[in-house]
């Protein structure tokens, strides 16, 4: 059982939820998922999010056995950690692995640590097959967040 | 067969051999002499010759005077006997002569002194234990013109300096290591205070306590065994007795404890103010823009004039000690000898007579507790109190403030009088003094020169030190794709704070913080997610070989980190190596081993 601190809770139900996403491609799902942070508060500077998200994409595509994309980026145009958490019924090729969940994380440079435990938190929790599938299945962020309470099948 | 033979002759001597071996072994483990038992069988030596030494600056000093006055008594008694005019010529005279020997010296011997020291204090405490001898037997001669002739300053400062030449000269015949050397400098210090005082244990001491910071038994046991072969040296050339023997007190009341107890609280109070004073003839002095044979002269000029008004100003102020506590002063001549002690040995030390303090401040201190004594004879009469008592008290209390070293105060002012009866009222008093003292005074009387010499002596050396020489190449680094498994495997691997993360041109991307990451170590869901790009410090702070030591130590301490990478250039930032703290550190430890 992973212990995360009070404001990684916090954090987690900030996030955006976007239920089946469809996009052709990694770049188009990526986009679409950066689209919903466009506007929030904590984002100082949306095109060099993106352009940050997608220069890590480049260096090497954060991908989780079992369907699961994490893009994301350590920049300063953001103030706070934000998060996007998207489901695909319809799975999308990143890279040479189809995937199914995506996790898009923005976290500022001098939140290494938050952004280590967030990572870790969801990377551990959608390692069981049953997890995944109900998080692909979950309709809004409320269920998507009680899918990682339930346990592992 | 004859092999066998052989054999059989081996095994029979084998047991003999190894019996014997073992014995061979057992004598040497015990009866080799470590270096701490070598040290004491030098400091032994060192005592001894240090007492010649200081035997041999005495003799000179009392030639030179004989020539200066034409006297062979004592400095105030001779100059008591010389016309108003010639009062001031002698003093003024030997200013003169001892300025032009430090001027000469200045300029003959530079380059030593770049390279070695003359202070024995900084030899000990910041040095390589190696003392100069051309600049010390220059600033001894220059000491031997001021002291015979009359100037208000301690000759202990030039016993001192030629016991620790002496010393320094035995250590470096020996080759000694570096800290061993700086031990048998302390020795010769303590060696030369010991002959100028005859109190051994005041003298272990005082450089115990004073310089080395210390009194733990290993550095303590040859400085003890050094002061007494010095003590026993002189004792065997002049006599045993005390310097100042005590006519032997009683209290006539137990009511008297009370006063008597309370020297310390006013020694304690005036002594930062005399240190003061001190520091601001010194400051004013040195505003005057002429050269330093003339700067001595003048203060000789002064000295001079002081002496028509009374001849007891002259000399360090021993046989003024003497005099004190052996003959009825009344409190009037008291304050007016100690106001003009004051001004005399402010303006010697001002004017940068080279000697020593101590003894003048023994006096002062001396001075105000016979006041003190006087007041309270006056006041209540009843307690019927020997001023004498005060003044003993007072000057144990007087130097343990000055100093800052209360356990020295209370050995001095004990050895120099041997009376037991004032023991514990020295002990009260100097730990008193020491702490009310404390409250206005952070630089105490070596203290400041001590701390003045170090600063110099580590900005020297950071000055020399240059990064490119402490680099160490091939630092670990990892590329900014490397993933979290191999950050923590180089974790695993390398004791180092900090990785480096660099591009494929070797240029400084940044760098990743053990700090950062060791509570995610034991996390394998991220050996896939996280890489070094995502972690690492982009503002790492880095260092390139042209810059100087002292901008590295700024970066290490906005940091707080053991290494600093070390770039070509700050602006390509290729990476070349690292800089640790500990190669700075032990590269000045180093260079002082050399």
């Amino acid at each position: 059982m992973l212990v995360i601190s009070r404001k990684s809770v916090e954090n987690l139900r900030a996030a955006i939820f976007i239920g089946d996403l469809k996009a052709k491609s990694d770049t188009e799902a990526i986009r679409k998922m950066l689209s919903a942070l466009d506007g929030r508060p904590q984002v100082k500077d949306f095109d060099k999010l993106a352009a940050a998200v997608f220069e890590r994409q480049q260096t090497d595509p954060s991908l989780f056995p079992g369907g699961i994309a994490f893009p994301h980026a350590r920049t300063d145009s953001v103030s706070a950690l934000v998060m996007v958490f998207a489901t695909c019924k319809e799975a999308i090729l990143f890279g040479n692995m189809m995937v199914r969940l995506i996790f898009l994380i923005g976290v500022p440079k001098h939140a290494g640590a938050e952004y280590l435990e967030i990572i870790s938190f969801l990377a551990r929790h959608v390692r069981g097959q049953q997890t995944v599938s109900r998080l692909v299945d979950a309709k809004d962020l409320s269920s998507f967040l009680s899918a990682f309470a339930e346990p592992n099948g | 067969m004859d092999d066998s033979e052989e054999d059989k002759q081996t095994r029979r001597l084998s047991p003999l051999f190894r019996r014997l071996l073992k014995i061979k072994v057992w004598l040497i483990e015990r009866f080799r002499l470590s270096e701490r038992q070598v040290t004491l069988i030098w400091a032994a030596l060192i005592g001894f010759l240090g007492a010649l030494a200081s035997e041999g600056f005495r003799k000179a000093s009392e030639l030179l005077h004989y020539v200066a006055t034409g006297s062979n008594l004592g400095i105030i008694s001779s100059f008591a006997q010389l016309p108003w005019w010639q009062r001031i010529i002698v003093p003024a005279t030997g200013g003169l002569l001892a300025g032009l020997t430090l001027w000469l010296g200045n300029r003959l011997f530079s380059s030593v002194r770049q390279k070695t020291t003359t202070d024995y204090m900084e030899a000990i405490v910041v040095g390589s234990g190696i003392i100069s001898v051309r600049a010390s037997i220059t600033k001894s001669l220059s000491a031997l013109f001021s002291i015979s002739t009359g100037t208000s300053i301690g000759r202990e400062g030039p016993l001192v300096q030629l016991s620790s030449l002496v010393a320094s000269l035995v250590a470096r015949m020996r080759n000694f290591p570096i800290p061993q050397r700086r031990h048998l400098v302390a020795c010769g210090a303590a060696a030369g205070i010991a002959s100028a005082y005859n109190a051994p244990i005041a003298a272990s001491f005082f450089v115990a306590e004073i310089i080395l910071g210390t009194v733990v038994v290993e550095s303590l046991g040859p400085l003890i065994l050094t002061s007494v072969v010095a003590a026993f040296t002189s004792q065997f050339l002049h006599g045993g007795e005390p310097l100042y023997k005590s006519p032997g007190f009683n209290l006539h009341t137990q009511w008297e404890m009370i006063p008597l107890s309370c020297i310390g609280i006013i020694a304690g109070f005036v002594a930062p103010a005399y240190l003061q004073l001190l520091r601001w003839t010194e400051r004013l002095i040195s505003k005057i823009r002429i050269p330093i044979p003339l700067k001595l002269a003048l203060g000789g000029v002064i000295v001079g004039t002081l002496a028509i008004l009374n001849p007891a100003v002259c000399g360090n102020g021993q046989g003024l000690l003497r005099s004190l506590f052996h003959q009825g002063w009344f409190w009037d001549e008291i304050l007016a000898i100690l106001l003009l002690k004051l001004v005399a040995t402010a303006t010697a030390f001002g004017s940068g007579v080279v000697g020593g303090v101590f003894t003048p401040t023994l006096f002062i201190g001396a001075a105000i507790g016979m006041l003190y004594g006087q007041a309270i004879l006056y006041i209540a009469p009843g307690l019927q109190s020997d001023p004498a008592m005060y003044g003993l008290v007072g000057m144990g209390a007087f130097i343990a403030a000055a100093t800052g070293a209360p356990l020295m105060g209370i050995l001095m002012a004990f050895e120099l009088t041997l009376d037991y009866a004032l023991a514990p009222f020295l002990m009260v008093n100097c730990v008193v003094a020491y702490y009310c003292s404390s409250i206005f005074e952070r630089r105490f009387m070596y203290g400041e020169s001590l701390e003045r010499k170090g600063a110099a002596f580590f900005n020297q050396q950071l000055a020399e030190v240059n990064i490119r020489d402490l680099v160490r190449a091939n630092p670990i680094t990892l590329p900014k794709n490397a993933t979290f498994a191999q950050i923590a495997e180089t974790f695993v691997q390398h004791r180092f704070q900090h990785i480096y993360i660099t591009d494929k041109e070797s240029r400084l991307l940044g760098a990743v913080s053990l700090h950062d990451v060791k509570t995610f170590l034991d996390r394998p869901e991220l050996e896939s997610v996280v890489i070094a790009a995502d972690i690492m410090n982009e503002d790492f702070p880095c260092v390139s070989p042209g810059q100087g030591m002292g901008e590295a130590l700024h970066k290490f301490s906005a940091a707080h980190c053991e290494r600093l990478p070390v770039v070509d250039d700050l602006s390509t930032q290729r990476l070349i190596g690292s800089i640790s703290k500990t190669d700075i550190i032990l590269h000045l430890a180093g260079d002082q081993n050399r």
